[in-house]
């Protein structure tokens, strides 16, 4: 009995903290300028701001290159690195995607 | 072949013998809903009578073409004149030739996710046969990753018919609904022609297919179907068949007069039904 208890109020704990279950898929695309920058932009597909989103730039093995957030336009633009590289954009949990480089034309 | 050439004839019969009015004019791409963008965009500027791939009157230059963007509903919107990619080209009907315009629009320009709603005043177009000017100022909707944007905003044309649903964004069955407006206010009872395209554009050859995919219509009440706008201005129209749908509410922009001369100034959309 004790044991669904424990169990019980640990699940109740969980929902709580859960967050805000979300309603929107993220999207994220990315375009080379053909000046050596890349941008990247964002959004969620109910339309909503891709604003102040975290973006990593990585090398292949995974080390950060460089980091930033996606401006008030949800886009986020950098200085295109040598050699492979993936962008990750990063809105929380569930919410992450990863775009290879190579997959990066005009 | 007895049965191809009085098929074709028939055609010919159709084509001449409807009322001034479905006159069409296409800001034609394939496709409006896309996923990326994969190339420049190819937009075909055409004013003919879609249903029958009949008459394709000359075009004068366009008086303004532009696109406004936007990316997601709270984006900033992009207007960009697109008056600089037009070229004039020779578009074939099953009748005649006619003179007709394409804008090939850079990638860079419809390369983000969102919406991007294409707007085409054209120069009036003298109907000779009612002595009065046309102008058909038509909207069309293209949708880049399925991130929506201002597709039912307006885009602040005289006369403009506002979508209450999405017009890249329909299944063969669904409804488009829309309101018609002249100078922003919804117009009661306007009476829109609804026009099925019903021969495929051909964007290399700039023609339209000879082959028809209805070809069989009661009467001519069918070619060119006409509606009503409710008491609100408001319109609801199933669609039956994927492809592409034009409506112009007829004569109900605020210009009445050019070149001293009765003006119908109207409002076109297009919409794409695809199958499920």
């Amino acid at each position: 009995m004790r044991k669904i208890f424990i169990t019980m109020a640990l699940l109740a704990f969980g929902l709580v903290f859960a967050g805000q279950a979300p309603a929107h898929t993220p999207m994220c695309d990315c375009f080379d300028n053909g000046d050596d920058t890349v941008t990247c932009e964002g959004g969620f597909s109910d339309g909503s701001s891709a604003a102040g989103v975290v973006m990593h730039v990585m090398d292949s093995s995974g080390k950060a290159l460089l980091q930033g957030k996606m401006n008030q336009d949800s886009e986020f633009t950098f200085e295109k690195p040598d050699g492979p590289y993936k962008v990750k954009f990063d809105a929380g949990e569930g919410h992450k995607i990863e775009i290879n480089g190579e997959d990066i034309v005009e | 072949m007895k049965q191809r050439i009085l098929f074709f004839t028939g055609l010919m019969v159709l084509a001449f013998s409807v009322p001034a009015w479905a006159h069409f004019q296409m800001v034609y791409t394939p496709e409006s809903a896309v996923q990326k963008t994969a190339s420049d965009l190819n937009l075909k500027l055409v004013f003919t009578h879609p249903f029958g791939a009949g008459h394709t009157m000359d075009m004068g230059a366009p008086q303004d073409f532009f696109v406004v963007a936007q990316k997601g509903e709270d984006g900033r919107k992009k207007r960009t004149d697109l008056m600089g990619y037009l070229k004039p080209i020779t578009w074939t009907s099953l009748t005649n030739s006619g003179k007709a315009y394409e804008a090939t629009v850079p990638k860079k320009i419809v390369r983000s996710m969102g919406d991007y709603v294409f707007c085409l005043v054209p120069e009036p177009y003298y109907e000779g046969e009612e002595d009065i000017y046309i102008q058909q100022i038509t909207k069309m909707v293209m949708n880049v990753s399925g991130l929506p944007g201002n597709w039912a905003e307006p885009a602040g044309l005289k006369a403009e018919i506002l979508p209450l649903d999405k017009p890249y964004g329909l299944w063969t069955g669904n409804v488009f609904r829309g309101i018609v407006t002249s100078n922003g206010k919804a117009v009661p009872g306007a009476d829109i022609e609804v026009e099925y395209m019903n021969h495929a554009p051909d964007m290399k050859k700039n023609k339209f297919e000879k082959r028809a995919n209805v070809r069989k219509i009661p009467n001519d009440a069918f070619e060119t179907m006409t509606i009503k706008a409710d008491g609100r201005g408001m319109f609801t129209f199933g669609i039956p068949k994927a492809g592409w749908w034009g409506f112009c509410a007829l004569g109900v922009g605020p210009d009445k007069l050019y070149k001293g001369k009765e003006m119908s100034q109207d409002a076109v959309i297009w919409v794409q039904a695809h199958d499920m």
